[in-house]
């Protein structure tokens, strides 16, 4: 039974924070201080800032999945709506001249996705899987229907618009440039992912784990499977309102967009191909996305097919997501054999890139063949521009990718070989 | 003479028009080792599902320690010092075995829905936690994520974590099911030292095993308790043999 003498004295003993711990912290918040001067321009600036709202969200939304069990196919309402009501003050601090500081509202984003979540995650956790998950998907669809009809609050189709430089100023700073917004958001992703990362580290935390590998075990534990997941599904909602006013802040416009179906798709999407199953595994997912989105996007047309094809990989061959796969190689880390992949890595990764890029390249001429207004034959592919109806780059592409992927695939079985010895620690010579 | 750790009374238990449990009584004192025998589909299981609130019982009363658990959920129980194994493996797969361990021991410890502590930093959970691992003999496997043990490994961590939270009523479903001679000595000797001053209750196949461990044994026979008592008062009733050949001679046919 419970054994409170005891307790009392081991807790005052606990380990304090130790620099080992915060080391990781310290250093990413030097890059994200530096970042700016390394990436100054206003595209970067607008692509960093999206990358970690996108990092805030994918992170509540593990919180549900990859940490809780919960499949939501409506996170996007609890950002959004968080967004909407930064965006409502945001408002009212300009109407009344409130003496708000900016950098402050996105707790109230999160004060408003907690309102919401505690509100549906009342009913909605009392089961995992496919009855939450429907829940989910109603609420979302429910919540992005009522953004047409309360034109009040979510301003109908057009949405609301807002002007961030209203606020009370921060020792001077007005928020007029991206950069000045860059080092709020950062500051705000920064404390909520620290934030994120403790609470899985806490009773509730831990047990949400254990609730998703085995929620009838954890009743027997002591424990309501659906508190745990209540409590889990409150602490995601706050951190995607925060998200959502870090969205309002960066954006000054919120819409429907913000939070239908579609966007709550995006973030699983984001979640699962960082890795459900590590805490940095959304980070990852949210990086890697933005970029594809933001870079690929300019490059071609159908970069949605890519990252498709991509997200299908990923689940069939890394169910780990990027994440696992970094992970992955731990073991040969730790047994110092991580170089002997190297070589093996580049015979087989080169080509099989080669290969898919060739793919790729034979996507985009027959997209160009097909779609291409009459008369305009000139193509941009890899910096290059052609003519897309010549023999030539349909044979090269061709060439590229039947040969990469015939390189790569006799390739293969040695990098297999490699990566069982790398992984195989060596016998030690009898002593 | 003192309030019984369990108590029964008029336990029944419908699956629509089949009734499964029969009308059980029994009383199991304080300190006891008890087990429950019976030939397969005579109700064991669903009786250790209605005393730990899995199920709710049709009519009939479980007290445990006096207090009458009707329309409780299994947490609830569980926090009034009842703790169970499962017939089929039942642990958190996923997670490390200490993580395993510690988890069990969280309530116990008072930490409820707690999102202000960090469990690192109690060294009581820590040290709690260690020391189960040692008892149930897992020390070396303790950073391995559970789903990776060996069956009797897995056995083994489950009575670890049914015994962590400090409950003073054990009940295990066929804690030696499907498991080798060597092993299943292994687990016995583990129940008999994890469980010693705490009521024991168990569903159990393995005569060896039922004999070497408990002090009363329930024969439950089509949902009703046909004979109780010692292990030799068990043995010599007519009853219990009768119901034991006669399901060996239906198995036949």
């Amino acid at each position: 039974m419970t054994d409170t003498t005891q307790k009392d004295t081991a807790i005052a003993a606990g380990s304090g924070i130790t620099l080992g711990r915060a080391l990781p912290w310290i250093i990413v918040s030097l890059f994200l201080l530096v970042l700016p001067w390394i990436f100054g321009s206003n595209s970067a600036i607008t692509i960093m800032n999206q990358m970690m709202i996108t990092v805030v969200f994918a992170l509540s939304y593990n919180m549900l999945l990859g940490q809780g069990g919960m499949l939501s196919f409506g996170h996007a309402v609890y950002m959004g709506v968080g967004g909407f009501m930064v965006m409502h003050i945001m408002n009212l601090i300009e109407d009344y001249s409130l003496p708000v500081p900016m950098p402050l509202l996105p707790v109230f984003g999160g004060l408003f996705g907690l309102g919401l979540a505690t509100i549906v995650g009342s009913f909605s956790t009392r089961r995992a899987g496919t009855v939450f998950a429907m829940i989910s998907l109603g609420i979302g669809e429910l919540i992005a229907a009522c953004s047409i009809i309360i034109v009040a609050f979510f301003g109908g189709e057009e949405g609301i618009k807002g002007d961030r430089t209203y606020g009370l100023p921060v020792f001077g700073v007005e928020f007029l440039q991206q950069k000045e917004v860059y080092f709020v958001i950062a500051g705000w992703t920064v404390l909520a992912t620290l934030l994120m990362y403790l609470f899985s580290r806490t009773p509730v935390g831990r047990m949400a784990n254990a609730v998703r590998d085995n929620p009838e075990r954890a009743e027997f534990l002591g424990y309501s499977a659906r508190w745990v997941r209540f409590y889990s599904f409150c602490a995601a909602g706050f951190f995607a309102g925060v998200a959502g006013g870090l969205f309002a802040i960066n954006y000054e416009i919120l819409t429907e967009q913000n939070l239908n179906t579609v966007q709550s798709g995006v973030i699983l999407l984001i979640a699962f191909l960082g890795g459900v199953g590590f805490f940095f595994g959304p980070i990852i997912g949210a990086v890697v996305f933005t970029l594809l989105q933001s870079v690929l996007s300019l490059q071609s047309e159908i970069w949605q097919l890519y990252v498709g094809a991509l997200f299908v990989a990923t689940v069939m061959f890394f169910p780990g997501g990027l994440a696992g796969v970094l992970m992955m190689h731990v073991p040969a880390w730790r047994l110092g054999k991580l170089g002997s992949l190297v070589v093996p890595y580049i015979k087989t990764v080169i080509p099989a890139m080669i290969g898919i890029l060739g793919l790729a390249a034979l996507m985009e001429l027959v997209f160009h063949a097909r779609h291409a207004a009459a008369g305009e034959d000139e193509i941009t592919l890899f910096w290059t521009t052609f003519d897309g109806f010549s023999v030539l780059p349909w044979a090269l592409a061709s060439i590229a990718c039947v040969g990469g992927i015939w390189i790569a695939r006799a390739t293969a079985p040695g990098l297999r070989a490699a990566w069982h010895r790398a992984n195989t620690p060596d016998r030690r010579p009898a002593a | 003479m003192s309030t019984p750790a369990l108590e029964l009374a008029g336990l029944r238990k419908s699956f629509g028009r089949t009734e499964i449990i029969r009308g059980v009584d029994l009383k199991i004192a304080k300190g006891e080792r008890h087990a429950v025998i019976g030939p397969n589909g005579a109700g064991k299981s669903t009786l250790f599902n209605l005393i730990t609130g899995r199920f709710p019982p049709t009519s009939g009363t479980v007290r445990l320690h006096g207090h009458d658990l009707t329309g409780l959920a299994p947490f609830e129980i569980n926090r009034m010092g009842l703790s169970r194994s499962f017939q089929i493996t039942n642990i958190f797969p996923k997670m490390t075995v200490f993580e395993n361990v510690r988890c069990s021991l969280l309530w116990s410890h008072g930490y409820r829905y707690s999102f202000w502590n960090m469990v690192s930093r109690s060294r009581d959970l820590t040290e709690g936690a260690d020391r189960i691992l040692e008892q149930i003999n897992l020390t070396a496997r303790r950073d391995l994520p559970a789903g990776v043990l060996s069956y009797a490994e897995q056995r083994a961590l489950e009575i670890g974590i049914t015994i962590a939270g400090g409950a003073d009523v054990i009940m295990l479903d066929e804690p030696t099911a499907g498991m080798s001679h060597s092993e299943t000595d292994y687990i016995v000797d583990l129940i008999r030292t994890v469980t010693q001053d705490k009521t024991l209750v168990m569903v159990e196949h393995d005569m060896g095993v039922v004999f070497g461990l408990a002090d009363t044994i329930s024969v439950l026979v089509y949902g009703e308790i046909i004979a109780s008592g010692t292990p030799e008062a068990v043995r010599g009733d007519p009853k219990v043999q009768e119901a034991y050949l006669g399901a060996a001679l239906e198995a036949e046919h």
